[in-house]
């Protein structure tokens, strides 16, 4: 019989007696990985969608007066100077006419007689395409409000806050369940490899008296704690991707799901999950094994 | 070392010994004294009888030469290596060499006979048909061969005891230590064991076998080690053994 083969057939008799606990440690197991995948799923999704929505993201700062090309180069310095940012286009007040009249379409009569210099020239600053440029908005902002000759400043404010507090609390969630997953997953393992070990108490003194080595008492439960982990976190994934697809086919046509563009992880992120899965077990196991066995 | 003790060690066939004790003492917490400065040499592929009353030490110095027990006092060699300074490795590739039969078989009663008898075998990774063939030989000449599937619990003292004997025997070691052997078996049953016994030694293991049993000795000319109140009292010649150990007793 090969080395292998031993381990093997040791961890399948391991399994045969102890398959009630097996089972339930396999469900707390898929349940962590379910739990955390759910909320990163979301998280990942919700920065996806952030990111989409900032595309036509732009402060505006609107000027009391038209400025000269030289002063609207020394604004843009300053701001590029304050932070890094996209683009800085300057509207003047004929431009900001034009647009409304581009904006309103037919409707454009309804501008008759205001002449075309009633709108206030304005600088619109687009800030750059990541996650940390929006929590940075607010103070871009605040600076832009201090340049001379800035009347007002103006951006989706409250909804950018708002936004801001939701992924900080999704971050919080999925930290937190991070936490829960690898508590759960490393005590539970553990408990179940002590008592996989208690049961089998006379069998591994047995072991040892006929002078077995460490690694043949030792394999079996190191290869129970790497199946517990790499089934648990594929029975979580295959979980999540039923509820994924369930709630994908459900909500289907507009609403929040296609706002989002929500998509399921990508392979490396999924194999990454199994392999955090796996190793957290074996961590378990292996913790369990040296206090269990004192070796 | 007293002129006693040297005595006791079989110096003719120094060279090769598999076992060597010198001035061993056992104390258990608080003061009982298992064993009292024994020494003896049970030479590669010789069978000696280790005997006694009960409580004279017979299972301490059986667990002493396979290191379950440290002397408290004394050296032990087995195979040349020192058993009071042997590493964790060196201790587990010792006992792969040591085939026991204990006393209280330390079988797993869950596991079938089978499975108990396989598993010194799967530990040195036997192949699968060397492991079958080997535990139908062995409860073949143990007259149990319809049991090889029945779980250790369901069977009776005299067939516990032959399934350990088997396991002790499985891999043929260099060196095999039975405790009391026949102890729940009736003529039959040892007779076969017996039989089994006399096959390894003539296959070259070495046994040390501790035993009151009287019918066993007498019909045997093999050295025997009599062990009275932890002392060694008797280290006979193979050639007038019964008549010492009738004596000693």
């Amino acid at each position: 019989m090969g080395h292998m083969a031993a381990i093997f057939n040791q961890t399948g008799r391991n399994l045969k007696q102890t398959w009630g606990t097996q089972i339930m440690t396999l469900f707390t197991v898929s349940l962590s990985v379910l739990i955390f995948s759910f909320f990163f799923l979301v998280y990942l999704n919700i920065m996806r969608g952030g990111e989409k929505l900032q595309d036509d993201l732009r402060i505006i700062v609107y000027l009391d007066n038209e400025i000269v090309p030289a002063m609207q180069a020394q604004m843009e310095k300053k701001i590029r100077e304050f932070t890094t940012v996209e683009k800085v286009v300057y509207i003047s007040k004929d431009q900001a006419f034009k647009r409304l009249e581009g904006q309103l379409g037919a409707d454009r009569d309804v501008l008759a007689g205001l002449g075309s210099d009633f709108l206030p020239p304005s600088i619109e600053v687009y800030p750059q395409k990541n996650l940390s440029s929006l929590t940075q908005i607010k103070e871009l902002s605040e600076y832009l409000a201090t340049l001379p000759g800035t009347s007002k400043v103006q951006y989706g404010q409250s909804w950018l806050e708002r936004f801001g507090y939701f992924t900080k609390l999704l971050r919080l969630i999925v930290l937190s369940s991070g936490g829960l997953l690898i508590l759960t997953t490393t005590f539970i393992v553990s408990y179940t490899i002590r008592l996989t070990v208690a049961a089998r108490h006379d069998e591994l003194e047995a072991l040892r008296l006929l002078g077995a080595h460490s690694f043949y008492i030792q394999g079996p439960l190191i290869l129970e704690g790497l199946l517990q982990g790499l089934l648990g976190s594929l029975f979580g994934l295959i979980l999540l991707y039923s509820l994924y697809q369930w709630i994908t086919t459900r909500f289907s046509g507009p609403g929040f799901l296609n706002f989002l563009d929500f998509t399921f992880f990508s392979p490396l992120i999924s194999v990454l999950i199994l392999l955090t899965g796996t190793l957290l077990c074996v961590g378990g196991s292996l913790l369990s094994i040296r206090k269990a066995l004192r070796i | 070392m007293s002129d006693a003790n040297l005595d006791n060690i079989d110096l003719n066939n120094f060279t090769r010994p598999m076992v060597v004790a010198v001035r061993v003492s056992k104390v258990y917490i608080p003061d009982i004294v298992a064993l009292k400065d024994v020494s003896l040499t049970v030479n590669k592929g010789e069978m000696v009888f280790l005997t006694g009353m009960s409580g004279a030490g017979k299972t301490t110095m059986l667990k002493l030469i396979c290191a379950i027990e440290k002397p408290t006092k004394g050296l032990i060699e087995v195979a040349e290596q020192d058993l009071t300074k042997i590493s964790q490795t060196g201790l587990q590739q010792l006992r792969q060499k040591i085939g026991v039969a204990y006393q209280d078989f330390k079988l797993l009663p869950k596991l079938t006979v089978f499975e108990n008898i396989a598993m010194p075998m799967e530990i040195i990774y036997q192949n699968s048909v060397t492991i079958h063939n080997r535990v139908d030989e062995l409860l073949e000449i143990l007259g149990i061969p319809d049991k090889k599937n029945i779980p250790i619990g369901k069977l009776s003292r005299g067939e516990q005891q032959r399934v350990a004997i088997a396991r002790a025997a499985a891999n043929a070691p260099p060196l095999l230590l039975a405790d009391e052997p026949t102890g729940n078996l009736d003529a039959d049953s040892t007779e076969r064991v017996m039989d089994l016994f006399h096959h390894l030694h003539g296959a070259g293991t070495t046994l040390i076998i501790a035993t009151h049993d009287e019918s066993i000795i007498q019909r045997d000319l093999h050295r025997i080690l009599d062990l009275k109140q932890g002392e060694l009292i008797l280290n006979s010649d193979p050639r007038d053994n019964l008549a010492n150990y009738r004596q000693g007793i």
